[in-house]
């Protein structure tokens, strides 16, 4: 089967060994190319008792029995790469979130002094010269400089680096952004209105291509896939990861790197002030006294296998990415629905699409903006969704990256991604920083404030919400904990008559 | 939306009668454009409610409500399927430029903090989807493709995912492409040079506009009693990462792989195509490498030359080109329609009619 096509069948051949305790290893070529039609023949509504959504899932999906094919194949996060505020590259990345350390400092790039807001989350210290030729920096602009850079630490991780198999039509590329080359074209549209058309550097004008992104990405690896750019605001992380699963899973990559990429650009900056939904100097999200976001930048980038490529090579995978949710608002453009009916229904997917049920989730990495809206509605729809109690017995851990390295934009989710494989790996769960008093409305979250939580995570969340009306959540595992994708239902997420998701 | 107007009559009657479209000076030198014929805001989104909303947004919705009307997927004013199983699929190549633009003039020339925070959205790549989304009630999967000029093709595989992985039971399909002020600029300071020598005096000729094709799959077209008026059969692409160190990439093979693969998922083959809509690009080399292409696997089919009807739409172009390859074809003609990125990337998507 060509790469990328509508085509239903697996490009999957019989796997020439079994994983390990891998029950579900497709057994011949005839069943692995075959498009698995599910039926509800194990006990999975157990999983569900008491959550009247997920019972609606399931009936639903008893009722509708569609063909659904990408239950076939795990996928697994193979590698992880950063560029980010806190440090490049997996390891600084990681362990200054452990430190719980906060890159907030007066923003270096622009000027702010008309705005009554200094501060920011900016990568100081990324040198282009470090990670790419002359060449790709002369064709590049930041935000595909810092994507790109990301990429090869993710490939690195991968062992991937050393060998050619991430070139061809079986690599694709997806990467999410909010503005991209932000910071390209608002220099270009700065000297157009200072000094008039004619004196745009006419070289520089191709450079701007959101387009470019991926195909930046795809050159430095000989990727000849799919090429694609999913700007989806502040979920376009969860976004490119998630489309990249499916693209494994049905069958039309057999890798794909994926993640997003964002820079701080004045224009954006001045517009979240604008909207007065920006912090004066700290962001302190689910806090009492919260004021809002900082934003902040970076790139975070997976590097996602096929079960397959994972065995044929012998690969260690980091993790398996399970189900994920999409949803729309439908209600505003910039504010949360007032319930979260969207995120709702992500998150359930999300799970449900991971063949587990809520108190499977260990931990989840929340969104967490410390906007007063968000949080107060992210805060209600973990409570709905995971039946929060007083008690807290079943609930997960929560946690929100943005007071350590602020509101990455697009790239939020990808780098929050990147921290969710290191917890599954080291079972550090880093904290909920600038955090003194909990606001009411946030007080059944099972908050890790301050300071880092050791947990054994086997299963977690990652959770965004964006402009737009986007809601995007992705469930990831430690390889094969999660039932075989056989067994996962994901045919439908259609509430029953009366369920109010 | 297209330049010939407003709705799929004109745009199926302008395309039948080779109607010629009116392509006018724009304030770059060297770049033209056709805007829609006739459009009027306020008569197809009511009269309150889009003064902020940029051209792109206001041309999506538009564009939506009309396909959602003729797909019949409203009564009253109301979905007639689930609202959170219907979802969006949007391509645009250079949509927010113009906003982008706008806030970047008033904050160089009066100060950030006079940026209109109602206008600050429209600067967000997938607000203009997102819109579409609020207006239409549509709470499935909002999904915006940037992809250069092969995004609504690209786009046609974001909704086939979704709807292979039961996540909705209908896709609205397609993109939009406004010819803005930055971007007619942009492509004037590319110069003429980039033009092809075909078009006479190397003038670009922009078309603005969006469209949507509603996508479902036969069976719940055939539940809820819906005729289908084409089927997606197949979708494929390529990259060819160029060997040169520049960024610009005409590429042949990129093309070539791209049809390959589509006919390939379709189970059909080169001769089998009876109605083809190329990219036809006006720049000279991305022309010569499709031209290429299509000698190498000796298409020979019957060609509609869409860009040269309504000019280019980059993003758009893959909706315009389905949407003409639907309006062209009689019972049983397999379209196929081509689009080719200016950075080494090409889809394509085959139609039956």
């Amino acid at each position: 089967m060509p790469p990328c096509s509508l085509d239903k069948a697996s490009s999957d051949v019989p796997g020439t060994k079994q994983v390990q305790n891998n029950e579900h290893q497709l057994s011949s070529p005839k069943e692995s190319q075959r498009v698995t039609r599910i039926t509800l023949n194990r006990p999975i509504g157990l999983f569900f008792q008491g959550y009247k959504g997920f019972q609606a899932h399931l009936e639903s999906l008893a009722q509708s029995r569609q063909t659904f094919y990408s239950s076939r194949v795990r996928v697994y996060v193979t590698g992880v790469g950063a560029v980010s505020s806190l440090g490049l590259g997996k390891s600084e990345f990681g362990a200054a979130l452990a430190r719980g350390q906060v890159a907030a400092a007066p923003v270096e790039h622009f000027d702010t002094s008309d705005l009554e807001r200094e501060v920011a989350c900016e990568v100081k210290g990324f040198s282009p010269e470090d990670h790419l030729t002359a060449q790709e920096r002369a064709r590049m602009g930041r935000c595909s400089q810092m994507a790109v850079a990301a990429a090869r630490f993710a490939v690195s991780d991968a062992g991937l680096d050393q060998n050619d198999k991430l070139a061809g039509a079986r690599t694709s590329v997806v990467i999410g952004t909010t503005m991209g080359e932000a910071n390209l074209l608002g220099s270009l549209d700065r000297t157009w209105i200072h000094e008039g058309a004619s004196a745009v550097e006419r070289a520089r004008i191709p450079r701007y291509g959101t387009t470019l992104l991926p195909i930046h990405v795809a050159r430095a690896f000989g990727a000849r896939g799919l090429v694609s750019t999913l700007p989806a605001a502040c979920a376009a992380g969860n976004y490119a990861i998630g489309f990249a699963r499916d693209l494994i899973a049905s069958g039309h990559a057999d890798r794909v790197i994926c993640g997003a990429s964002e820079v701080i650009e004045k224009l954006q900056y001045a517009g979240f002030v604008r909207l007065g939904a920006m912090a004066k100097d700290l962001c302190r999200p689910f806090d009492r006294d919260r004021e809002g976001l900082l934003v902040g930048e970076g790139a975070g980038m997976l590097v996602l296998e096929s079960e397959r490529a994972v065995v044929e090579r012998e690969a260690t995978p980091l993790a398996e990415v399970l189900g994920y949710g999409l949803a729309c608002d439908a209600y505003h453009i910039t504010r949360p629905h007032p319930e979260g009916t969207g995120s709702k229904r992500a998150l359930v997917d999300a799970i449900f699409r991971s063949g587990l049920s809520p108190k499977d989730v260990d931990f989840v990495n929340a969104h967490g903006t410390a906007t007063p809206a968000n949080d107060v509605v992210e805060a209600a729809v973990l409570e709905a969704v995971f039946g929060l109690d007083a008690e807290n017995k079943v609930s997960p851990l929560v946690t929100s990256l943005k007071g350590m390295i602020g509101h990455c934009m697009g790239a939020a989710s990808a780098l929050e991604a990147v921290s969710c494989v290191l917890t599954l790996n080291d079972g550090i769960i880093p904290p909920t920083v600038n955090h003194a008093h909990t606001d009411d409305a946030c007080s059944k979250l099972r908050l890790v404030q301050n300071k880092a939580k050791q947990a054994d995570v086997k299963v977690l969340l990652n959770n965004s919400l964006a402009f737009g009306g986007y809601d995007a959540a992705v469930c990831f595992s430690k390889p094969d904990v999660a039932p075989p994708p056989s067994d996962r239902p994901g045919a439908s997420s259609q509430p029953a008559p009366g369920i109010d998701l | 939306m297209s330049p010939f107007g407003v709705g799929t009559a004109c745009w199926e009657s302008s395309l039948s009668t080779g109607a010629d479209l009116n392509f006018e000076d724009t304030s770059a030198d060297g770049v033209r454009a056709a805007r829609p014929i006739d459009w009027d805001a306020k008569a197809e989104l009511g009269k309150k409610g889009h003064r902020s909303l940029d051209p792109l947004t206001k041309y999506l919705i538009a564009a939506a409500k009309h396909a959602i009307a003729a797909a019949k997927l409203k009564n009253d004013d109301e979905l007639v399927i689930n609202k959170s199983r219907m979802g969006v699929a949007s391509a645009t190549a250079y949509g927010s430029l113009d906003a982008i633009a706008e806030l970047n003039r008033v904050a160089e020339l009066e100060a950030p903090r006079y940026i209109n925070p109602q206008r600050f959205p429209n600067t967000v790549i997938n607000a203009a989807a997102g819109y579409v989304s609020i207006w239409e009630g549509l709470e499935g999967p909002n999904t915006t493709v940037v992809d250069g000029n092969c995004g609504a093709l690209d786009a046609v595989l974001v909704a086939s995912t979704h709807l292979g992985t039961g996540r909705v039971d209908a896709m609205l399909v397609g993109g939009g492409e406004v010819a803005s002020d930055p971007l007619c600029h942009a492509l004037s300071r590319l110069g003429q040079s980039a033009v092809a020598k075909s078009e006479g005096d190397g003038t670009w000729h922009l078309g603005e506009g969006a469209a949507y094709l509603v996508v479902e799959s036969p069976e719940h077209a055939q539940s809820r009693g819906q005729e289908v008026i084409a089927s997606i059969v197949g979708y494929g692409t390529s990259f060819d990462p160029p060997s040169h160190e520049g960024l610009l990439h005409a590429s042949a093979r990129a093309v070539q792989e791209a049809i390959e693969n589509a006919l390939a998922s379709a189970g059909v083959s080169a001769a089998d195509i009876d109605l083809l809509v190329p990219a036809e690009s006006a720049v000279g080399p991305f022309a010569k490498a499709e031209a290429d292409a299509l000698s190498t696997l000796q298409i020979g089919a019957r060609r509609l030359h869409l860009r040269k009807h309504i000019g280019e739409t980059f993003g758009a172009s893959g909706v315009f080109g389905m949407s003409a390859a639907i309006a062209e074809g009689t019972q049983n003609t397999l379209a196929l329609v081509i689009t080719i990125g200016f950075y080494g990337n090409a889809s394509a998507v085959l139609l039956q009619t």
